[in-house]
């Protein structure tokens, strides 16, 4: 018997995913097909009610927006550089960092002198950088940011930061934070008012987690 | 490869999506003008200056045009604001009733990425001199009835009053930016950023617990109408609810109700909805296909007090869902094409507007090409494999499996019309 409809959950692949999944066994659910190095693509709980899926992390508030997941886990960094038509309903305690201007120690800004900055997140780096005028060159880079400032491509790096660790191991530092980051729980706009019944027991499970650590 | 000079953001339509397309508009301008709504057009060319003082569209957001004499020019971003501008130039009395319908392409998005559409189709009422809940229910059940109409079962409304918002935050002491990004927290019922924007404020406790309600104020009308005339901390407030129960109560009446939820954290980018604002989706697809309200301080603006409320259907995106789902019926058209030699000309024209009658009929002269040559290439477009051909040569044939068979039944008919001709 199984008269509410089937849940569905977009999840970023990764850090994200690893700690979301945990929860959700914390909170009662469980995922019998499910092992980190499984290729299966969709995984559905035991009881049938409550499916999820992993995709690369800008993708989970499209799926969401679109309605082909109902929630999604997704780190606030992705809604700020993609926004997307969503609820995002709950600040998940996972994968906590903060987004940051990084550069050489003793950098400094100035209005009178542009920087050159390398980033994955173009938006979020756009929008700070305006908000403090600061005259600013923008470079699309997608991985291993650190190298810019290191090879000379920038002179700082707007990128999340968890510990700083591979900040400092090149001579790094943090220079500014520009805001917290920490996982959001993201709802489709329609499904939360005709899958209420469904939907709302899933939100409330994360929420009493997240008071309860 | 030649270049195809494609511009991103805008669509080609092509002849068979016009075809639904048409039949949608119909479909929709029947139902407005069944229910006394007169079909009215505004220019697509606007003055940009009046734009550029209205804050609910982006001025980056316009398209801009500059005239012969210097003149600022913008594409019409919206159907409503026109409207209202066309309804207080030719009536002046406020009390009058006027009913507008209209159908047109508005063009907003000008700085948004090119994979965003930037033209789309807007069919929409607009109703003004109207101020009772009972015009709010007219004009939400002929947005339902719409979709009804079209075929769409799948409908969900989500029903508010932005004065409920605005009178809560009017009592409080925040700054414009403030406001506006509380405002965006509660549309997105971003409980979290609430909670931590509320604690940096100095608000008064029993306010902080109204605002994080809000976002949670959503749902079966029910429910929630017990726990909204709770939270009505002035006069205001408590008029906003029982507007909206009147509403309501109208839609039930109408037997319309079951499309209709509650949700009073929503508002609209655009500023100038005063009162009942609604959005209408289909599916689970994130963006509304509907979207109206109540307007009533808009035509103010253009020197007259006039309360007013209206909506719009964004029609391409209807037509999508219609489409995917299969509920546009194909309209079986007879098609008929005639080939001739050229010595059977008038012949050929008689029989074509026989043929006409019921459907459409198209001629080619056989003056340089075989008949055979000419089936083969007619047959080049996929549009013509439904059509009948028919070859008239001294006698009429018609082409079937893959050769034309003498069609004598339809040639005697065709020799007693066309008797003098021959």
């Amino acid at each position: 018997m199984n008269d509410t409809p089937q849940i569905r959950l977009a999840l970023a692949k990764g850090r994200v995913a690893k700690v979301a999944i945990n929860l959700l066994e914390k909170i009662g659910w469980s995922f019998p097909d499910y092992s980190p190095g499984s290729r299966k693509l969709v995984f559905e709980d035991s009881t049938g009610r409550l499916a999820f899926f992993l995709v690369k992390s800008p993708d989970v508030p499209t799926y969401v927006e679109k309605g082909t997941a109902d929630l999604g886990i997704v780190g606030r960094d992705v809604l700020m550089e993609h926004p997307a038509k969503v609820y995002e309903m709950l600040n998940l305690d996972i994968g906590r960092c903060r987004m940051c201007v990084a550069g050489y120690p003793g950098t400094t800004f100035s209005y009178n002198r542009k920087l050159t900055v390398g980033s994955k997140y173009i938006n979020i780096a756009k929008q700070y950088f305006d908000s403090i005028d600061q005259p600013a060159d923008l470079i699309e880079i997608n991985g291993s940011v650190e190298l810019a400032p290191v090879l000379g491509l920038s002179d700082v790096i707007v990128d999340i930061v968890e510990t700083g660790d591979t900040l400092r191991e090149n001579g790094l530092d943090v220079l500014t934070t520009i805001c917290e980051i920490s996982s959001r729980l993201i709802v489709n706009q329609v499904s939360l008012k005709t899958k209420t019944d469904a939907i709302l027991p899933v939100i409330e499970a994360f929420e009493q987690a997240e008071s309860g650590d | 490869m030649l270049a195809n000079y494609t511009i991103d953001g805008f669509e080609n339509i092509q002849y068979q999506g016009f075809g639904r397309l048409r039949f949608i508009e119909n479909l929709l301008t029947d139902l407005y003008a069944n229910f006394g709504y007169c079909q009215v057009e505004t220019p697509t060319f606007e003055a940009y200056d009046f734009y550029a003082n209205e804050d609910s569209i982006n001025s980056d957001d316009l398209f801009k045009l500059v005239s012969s004499t210097g003149k600022v020019l913008a594409l019409k971003p919206d159907a409503t604001l026109p409207i209202a501008r066309m309804a207080a130039i030719n009536h002046h009395d406020p009390e009058e009733i006027i009913k507008f319908s209209y159908l047109t392409n508005i063009y907003r998005d000008f700085s948004a990425p090119e994979i965003q559409k930037k033209e789309t189709t807007q069919a929409g009422i607009e109703y003004f001199g109207n101020q009772s809940p009972e015009c709010d229910g007219e004009v939400i059940a002929l947005a339902i009835l719409s979709l009804k109409l079209a075929g769409v079962e799948d409908i969900h409304i989500d029903l508010g009053n932005v004065g409920f918002i605005n009178e809560l935050l009017g009592v409080l002491d925040l700054d414009p930016d403030q406001k506006q990004r509380l405002f965006r927290y509660i549309e997105n019922k971003n409980i979290g950023d609430i909670r931590d924007f509320l604690k940096k404020t100095d608000i008064p406790e029993k306010y902080k617990k109204i605002i994080l309600t809000l976002p949670r104020l959503y749902g079966e009308p029910e429910k929630i109408f017990g726990q909204m005339r709770g939270l009505a901390v002035n006069p205001a407030m408590s008029a906003a609810v029982d507007h909206l129960s009147a509403v309501y109560a109208h839609l039930e009446e109408l037997g319309l109700s079951q499309y209709v939820q509650f949700d009073l954290g929503f508002t609209n980018n655009m500023n100038y909805y005063s009162g009942t604002i609604f959005k209408g989706y289909i599916e689970s697809f994130g963006e509304p296909v509907i979207s109206g309200g109540r307007y009533d301080t808009m035509s103010a603006r253009f020197g007259i007090e006039r309360p007013a409320c209206g909506f719009g259907i964004d029609l391409l995106r209807l037509m999508d869902y219609l489409e995917k789902n299969e509920l546009i019926p194909e309209q079986a058209h007879a098609k008929s094409v005639v080939l001739y030699r050229p010595e059977e000309k008038p012949a050929a024209f008689l029989f074509s507007s026989e043929k006409r009658r019921s459907g459409s009929a198209e001629m080619f002269s056989l003056k340089e090409i075989g008949a055979q040559d000419m089936v083969r290439k007619i047959l080049k477009n996929p549009h013509y494999k439904t059509a009948d051909i028919w070859l008239l040569d001294h006698g009429l044939f018609r082409w079937d499996n893959d050769r034309f068979a003498p069609a004598d039944a339809e040639n005697s008919a065709l020799y007693q019309k066309s008797g003098e001709v021959r």
